[in-house]
This record gives structure tokens, C-alpha cells and sequence, in this order.
């Protein structure tokens, strides 16, 4: 949980750096990270969790017998025999053997301890496995060649030149306005293009070892990322193709549907963002993509009431200047003023909706920073009401109304010092306290939990000397957690204190 | 009330020893008014413990050794034509005037006998010629099933198996058990030591209160939740029965009755659901080998307790 606001807290502030610092290409980036927010849990899951595949060998006798079971006495998903069902579909000789019709199924059932195998391994999948060799060769070429690229001054060179070069290709099809690295004259780009296709290479091939799904999500982000933010030209069909095969990647194997619904979902977004928003993706589709982005303006327009001042299908679009500076004269494509015109241009060209869009994620934004410092102090104000609710309860006239109050209290305490039984029943969190606690603690708080449950679910009242030992008892539990409480959960109970009187 | 089952557990354990919690379960049944299937394989002790259980209890007992040629009408009685007198007379079988019948290798027994037997034990009433002869009170089935040597046998259709209020199995003693036992028998017969320590009145009064424990409906809640997350499990193809959860709180109040409390806990309900429910569960074919144990488990590990959702929900119980 902590995890994932940690995930929430860095998109935030991606944005908010992205957006504040790279002024002129803003709203490309809100709309980037926008597209990627729903990523953020899977990058996590992907930045810090090692998933290993359940491996053959790992099975306990009792699962692969399970297996051995579903394979051989199996060949397929068998049902009872039901009126209407095809003759040729009966399995004899499991009818025969069990006594009853089977049919065979069209489709194969899922083992639903199957799917429960997966959950558990990557729960467990955190455990420090010794890896095979190929894995652990191309985790290290990996870091070898990624570690030269940021460490010998050579190579970084040779990157960055080879960055401004893809920065040049960019700029010829997008019209931005850039500045250079400083790089020595005559560098070579080779270096750098041979490392990276190393790492590239590595990482796919780890990613092909390892079986990881979170890997493609991670390389489809990536790609995308890339693609979007410097808008290289990739022909349509092999953008495509790229992409399908990584969804297919995605889609291959059990378990996990949810999230990868989800991602699927995310990916056809960042397809179609790509295809109809970014830049420069091909020709062919970057006209489609003009033309359908200009329909909906025109749509946005109509909605809103407003006159169109350009006549129909006369769209003025970003690809026409594109065009234009390649095939103009050599001075405007240098001329820097020149392209700031032309950027300025393109962000006419961008659709109102995205404004509406960036104007509304803007708000929330607003609304985040104005919230977030008072949301501690409305979050206690309801525990403080809380609190003195039951207090309240504590002095009831009705003694079993007062012993579950207290008893409700004393496993607040409990909780939120970290012990905490899940689903035990009350009466067995006696087993689950820490030793720490003092000398008959569990016994007393055993009888206080049976206490507890013949105030709950019997229909006599209990004796007044129960409140008393009940509340001796949450006395008791908050010295005792108090004493072993750190300094984080001692300011929370010195608060709650002060809540309470 | 619990001194006296106290003392007719400590009967029954002269002469079974070491099996307090099976005898428990068992005493419970009988307050439940349940019939029991003991699973087991032979000579640890089923017949005895029937025994020294009715002694104990005042009870009179009865034994029925089924085989493949036991007839519905040795069970029930049947009619016979009377010379003297030119009139049928009523011969009773072994279900009347019993209050225990022992039922042993049940599963030998011709499917009519069985089902003869099973609904004797449901209606608690025989019907032979259209004369309906009602059964004693108090009135418990303990039918035993051995694991081993099933050939020849009928095992009890899953249906029949629904109607038993618990499957429970002895197993064999322990060390010290068994060093005991030989030792105690080696002169004497311990049955013969088991005094009659409760009247018949007392266990049918227990019966009685047995039935007024209290029953919060968050227990209920939670016997029903229990169930129907047997019938959703996904290893499960037929869960817990309607049947199977009026059971499982009436075993539940059992409980509570024998540990000397008038309401029932999430606790109760928790420790005889394996017992109530094992026999009920049935697994889909690719999973049988998994063990219906661990799916229970499993049911009690995800189900939320009473407890808990007492703590979420405050105050809330009519």
C-alpha cells in the first residue's frame, strides 16, 4: 500500500518537474504523464519485485501429483453427462470407470490450484533464488554496458552524440527547438550504438529468460516514451507490428488477468495517443492522425457553440509545416527563431480538448496541493470524534456494551503497534502477542477476549467487575505497548492520549 | 449439567483411552441429536466406545453387524401371520426400543438396507404395513465404515452421506494409550468398571437446552457465509448443503453446551466444522487428491470471523 502512494508520489512530481522546467514542451509532457499513471503500480511491481515463473522442479510432490492427476486421468475439462449432449462426445472409458455419463468439455479447465500456485510464487517471489547461468551473463552485460555508457568518458561522448543526432532527426521531422550537447568534433556514434544495442539486446534476452510480463510493460512504456517524446519516424506498419508483438508478449501465459487487462487497456491508449496526437510517427498516419485531430476540434467547436473560421476540409496542420521546413531552403531548418515560430505553431495546432484536458488535470492538481496539507487534520478530526465515542462507551450503564467498547480499544491499541491476529478469532490473538509483553498478559487478555464474546452473542448481561478488569486491562496493554513502542508509534499514542482526554 | 457429561466422559474414557476430543465430538453429536459415521479401520475400538457410551448413558444399545444379506425388515420388523389368533403381529427389528444402534461396515450392507436405515435416522419412525411405529427418544445411529478391504462393499451414495451430522474417525492410540490399554485388559474387562452416571430423563433435558443456546444471527451470518463460499470455492463441486449449515450451528450449540456456555461462538462454530462438513464437500475430479481438509481451511482462513466483523461494524447485534 505504502508501495503504491510512493508510485502516486513520483508521477506527481514527474509531472510537476516536467511541466515546470521544460516549459515549452508542457503540454506534451502532462499528456505523458497522464498516459503513464496508470502504469505507475506495474512499473513498481516491475522496478522491485524479482518475479521467478514457478519452476518444474519447485513443485512439491503433493502439487505435481495434482498435475500427474489433471494430465493423464484427463485429457480434457469432463462434465456430467446432460440430455442434449452428442453421443460422440461421452468419454467411455471414464464413464465406464466412474460409474456415471462424462462428457468431454470443448475447452480445456483451468486447474484453479493453478492459478492459486502462481499467486503464491510471486508473493514468495522476492526470496533470494540462486539464478541460472545464461541469466545471470546477461544481467551482466547488461550493467557492463550500461556502466561504461554513464562511466568512460569516451562512451558517454560518443552517447551523446549520438543523442543529438537523434535530437537532429527529430528536430527534421518535428520542429523543435534544441540545443545541442557539446561534444568534440569528429566523434564517432558507433561506440555508443554498440553498447546500447548490447544492453538492448541483454535485456531482451533476459526478459525472454526470466518469462516476465512486467519486463514487455516495462519495454512497451519505454518504446512509447521514446517514440512520443522525440517523434522519431517509424513507418505505421512496423510501429504496429512492434507493439502487437508486445502485447502478445504481454497476453502469453497464466495468471495475473486483471492487471493485464488493465495494461491492455493502457497500451490501446498509448497506441492510439501515439498514432493520433504524437507527432511524427509516419506520413500516412500522421495525415490520418492530422485529419482526425482536426475533425475533433471542429466537433469540439460545434459543441461549444463556436464559429469554425477555416473552411472545411482547408485543415492548416502541423504536417504541412513539417514538410514545408524539409523541403524549404537549408537556412530556416538552422535558423532558431524560425523554429520557435514553428513550435509556437504547433501548439496552436493541438487540439482544444487536450487544453481542456491539461486545464482540467491543472485543477486537480490545485486541488491536490490545497487538500493534501489538511487532509492529516480531517482524518483525526473523525478519529477524535471516534475516540470520544468510545469513551463514551466506556462508562455505559450497559456493562456489555461497555466491555466490547473497551475491548474494541484495546485492539485498536494492539493494531496499530503492529500486532495484529487478521482473521484469528479473538480469543486465539492471545497466541499472536509479542513476548515482550508482561508476565500473564496473554491469560488475562484470553479471559478479557471470552468476555468479550459472552457480551457479543449471549443474551445475559455481565457482572459490573467485568468493566473493571476490562478497563484494568486496556490500562495495562497501553503501559505495556507504550514501553515497546518506537518513536513514530509513541507520537502516534501520545496523540491519541491527547485525543482521548 | 457439565459435571455430569464430565463424568460420563471420564466413563467412557476407562475404557477408550486417550480419545477425549473424538468422544467429545461424540457426546456432542448425541446432544445435537445427530447420527455419526465413524470412519476407521478395524479394532480400534468403535464397538467398545459405543458400548461404554450407552452404559455410561443409560441407554439401551443395539448392534446391528451388516452384510450383504441383512434385509430392510430385520431393522424395521416386520409382520407375520399369527395361526392362533388369525391376525398379523408385529415383529419389531433392531431400530425399535433402541436408543444407540451401532451400525458396523454399513457400507456392506445392500443399498435397500442402507437407505432403510438412513431414513429411520431422519424421520425417527418406521413404517412397516402401513403402521407407523415411532423410535425411541433419545435415538442415535453410529454407523461405522471401514477404509480398508472395500471389495464387495456399497459405499454410501453422497446423498445418504449428507445425513449424518458428523464424520469423525478414531485412529489409533498413542503409546501410553496402548501401554494402558494392554495392561487394563489383560485381567479384566473395562466395560464391566462403566457405572451408569446420567439417566436417560437427564440427556433428553440436555437435548432440550441443547436447542435453546443461544444463536446470534452473527453466527448465523457466518455459518451461511461459510457455506456459500464452500459452494464458490473454485476446487469445490458441491458445497455445503442447506442441509450441511442447519447442521453445523446445531453441532455448534452442541459444543457450546458441553463447554458449560448458553451462546454459541465463532470458536464453536470453527472447531466442528471439519467434523460437520468433511463428509459434505465434494471436490471436482482434478483436485480430489487436494483434500477437502484444506480447502476447509482455507474457507476458515478467507472467511472474515464473526469477531472481526463485529470490530468493523460496532454494536450491531440482535
Amino acid at each position: 500500500m505504502r508501495k503504491r502512494w510512493i508510485g502516486y508520489a513520483v508521477w506527481l512530481l514527474l509531472t510537476a518537474c516536467l511541466y515546470f522546467f521544460e516549459n515549452n514542451t508542457g503540454t506534451r509532457a502532462i499528456l505523458l504523464c497522464a498516459l503513464l499513471f496508470p502504469l505507475v503500480p506495474s512499473l513498481r511491481m516491475a522496478l522491485f519485485t524479482a518475479d521467478e515463473p514457478p519452476r518444474e522442479e519447485k513443485r512439491t510432490p503433493r502439487t505435481a501429483r495434482r498435475f500427474r492427476l489433471l494430465e493423464e486421468e484427463e485429457p480434457g475439462d469432463v462434465r456430467p453427462y446432460q440430455p442434449g449432449d452428442p453421443v460422440r462426445r461421452i468419454h467411455w472409458k471414464l464413464s465406464a470407470r466412474r460409474d456415471e455419463l462424462l462428457v468431454r468439455g470443448t475447452e480445456r479447465e483451468q486447474n484453479p490450484f493453478e492459478a492459486e500456485q502462481t499467486v503464491t510464487a510471486e508473493a514468495s517471489g522476492r526470496r533470494k533464488t540462486p539464478r541460472s547461468l545464461p541469466v545471470r551473463l546477461c544481467a551482466g552485460i547488461l550493467a557492463c554496458s550500461v556502466g561504461s555508457l554513464i562511466l568512460i568518458p569516451e562512451a558517454r561522448n560518443s552517447a551523446m552524440a549520438l543523442c543529438n543526432g537523434i535530437f537532429r532527426a527529430s528536430e527534421a521531422v518535428n520542429a523543435y527547438a534544441y540545443d545541442p550537447f557539446p561534444v568534440p568534433e569528429g566523434q564517432s556514434v558507433l561506440l555508443a550504438a554498440a553498447l546500447l544495442a548490447a544492453a538492448l539486446t541483454a535485456l531482451i534476452a533476459l526478459m525472454i529468460l526470466l518469462r516476465s510480463k512486467k519486463m514487455a510493460m516495462g519495454l512497451t512504456g519505454a518504446l512509447t516514451l521514446f517514440q512520443v517524446y522525440f517523434g522519431l519516424p517509424f513507418p505505421a506498419w512496423a510501429n504496429l507490428s512492434v507493439y502487437g508483438l508486445l502485447a502478445l508478449w504481454m497476453i502469453r501465459g497464466p495468471g495475473g488477468e486483471k492487471s493485464l487487462r488493465r495494461f491492455i487497456a493502457a497500451i490501446l491508449l498509448v497506441t492510439l495517443f501515439t498514432a493520433l496526437l504524437a507527432p511524427g510517427t509516419d506520413a500516412g498516419t500522421e495525415a490520418a492522425s492530422e485529419t482526425v485531430r482536426d475533425r475533433l476540434n471542429r466537433l469540439a467547436q460545434r459543441i461549444a457553440g463556436e464559429v469554425s473560421e477555416q473552411p472545411e476540409g482547408e485543415t492548416e496542420t502541423r504536417h504541412v509545416h513539417t514538410r514545408s521546413l524539409q523541403t524549404g531552403n537549408g537556412e530556416a531548418r538552422t535558423d532558431r527563431e524560425y523554429r520557435l515560430v514553428m513550435l509556437e505553431e504547433e501548439q496552436i495546432s493541438i487540439p482544444r480538448f487536450v487544453n481542456w484536458l491539461r486545464t482540467a488535470f491543472l485543477f486537480l492538481l490545485m486541488v491536490a496541493v490545497t487538500v493534501l496539507p489538511f487532509a492529516p487534520f480531517l482524518l483525526l478530526n473523525a478519529r477524535k470524534r471516534k475516540a470520544r465515542e468510545a469513551r463514551r462507551a466506556f462508562a455505559s450503564e450497559q456493562v456489555n456494551e461497555a466491555v466490547c467498547a473497551i475491548f474494541r480499544q484495546i485492539l485498536t491499541w494492539l493494531r496499530e503497534t503492529g500486532v495484529d491476529g487478521g482473521n484469528l478469532l479473538y480469543r486465539e490473538w492471545a497466541d499472536t502477542l509479542p513476548e515482550d509483553m508482561p508476565e500473564g498478559y496473554a491469560a488475562r487478555f484470553g479471559e478479557c477476549a471470552m468476555d468479550f464474546e459472552e457480551a457479543v452473542y449471549s443474551d445475559h448481561d455481565l457482572p459490573e467487575e467485568k468493566r473493571q478488569l476490562a478497563l484494568a486491562l486496556l490500562k495495562e496493554t497501553e503501559t505495556a505497548r507504550f514501553r515497546t513502542a518506537d518513536w513514530r508509534q509513541r507520537l502516534r499514542i501520545r496523540y491519541w492520549v491527547c485525543l482521548c482526554e | 449439567m457439565q459435571t455430569q457429561l464430565e463424568s460420563v466422559l471420564r466413563e467412557v474414557e476407562k475404557v477408550i483411552v486417550g480419545k477425549r476430543a473424538v468422544i467429545e465430538k461424540i457426546l456432542m453429536a448425541l446432544l445435537a441429536e445427530g447420527h455419526v459415521l465413524l470412519e476407521d479401520v478395524p479394532g480400534v475400538g468403535k464397538t467398545t466406545l459405543a458400548v461404554a457410551l450407552s452404559r455410561a448413558m443409560d441407554l439401551r444399545f443395539q448392534r446391528v453387524q451388516f452384510t450383504p444379506d441383512v434385509l430392510p425388515s430385520d431393522l424395521t420388523g416386520f409382520s407375520m401371520y399369527d395361526k392362533r389368533s388369525g391376525d398379523f403381529l408385529y415383529r419389531s427389528g433392531a431400530l425399535i426400543r433402541a436408543n444407540l444402534l451401532l451400525g458396523d461396515e454399513i457400507n456392506r450392507a445392500p443399498s435397500k438396507t442402507q437407505s432403510a436405515l438412513l431414513e429411520a435416522m431422519e424421520e425417527r419412525q418406521v413404517t412397516v404395513d402401513g403402521e407407523t411405529h415411532p423410535l425411541e427418544n433419545p435415538f442415535m445411529v453410529i454407523a461405522t465404515e471401514n477404509n480398508v478391504g472395500t471389495a464387495g462393499t456399497q459405499s454410501l451414495p453422497f446423498a445418504e452421506l449428507d445425513r449424518f451430522l458428523v464424520r469423525l474417525s478414531l485412529g489409533y492410540p498413542d503409546y501410553e494409550a496402548q501401554m494402558t490399554m494392554l495392561r487394563d485388559r489383560r485381567t479384566e474387562n473395562p466395560l464391566d468398571s462403566v457405572a451408569c452416571v446420567m439417566a436417560r430423563d437427564e440427556l433428553i433435558a440436555m437435548q432440550r437446552e441443547t436447542r435453546n443456546v443461544t444463536v446470534r444471527d452473527a453466527i448465523l451470518d457466518y455459518i451461511t457465509r461459510l457455506s456459500m463460499a464452500s459452494r464458490e470455492h473454485k476446487a469445490v463441486q458441491v458445497g455445503i448443503s442447506p442441509r450441511g449449515a442447519l447442521f453445523l450451528s446445531r453441532m455448534s450449540a452442541a459444543r457450546a453446551c458441553l463447554e458449560g456456555r448458553d451462546y454459541v461462538t465463532g470458536g464453536d462454530v470453527q472447531a466442528v466444522l471439519k467434523d460437520v462438513c468433511a463428509h459434505r464437500v465434494l471436490l471436482k475430479e482434478n483436485v480430489r487428491e487436494a483434500g477437502v481438509e484444506q480447502v476447509l481451511d482455507e474457507l476458515v482462513k478467507t472467511t472474515d470471523n464473526p469477531d472481526r466483523r463485529h470490530l468493523f461494524q460496532g454494536m450491531k447485534n440482535a
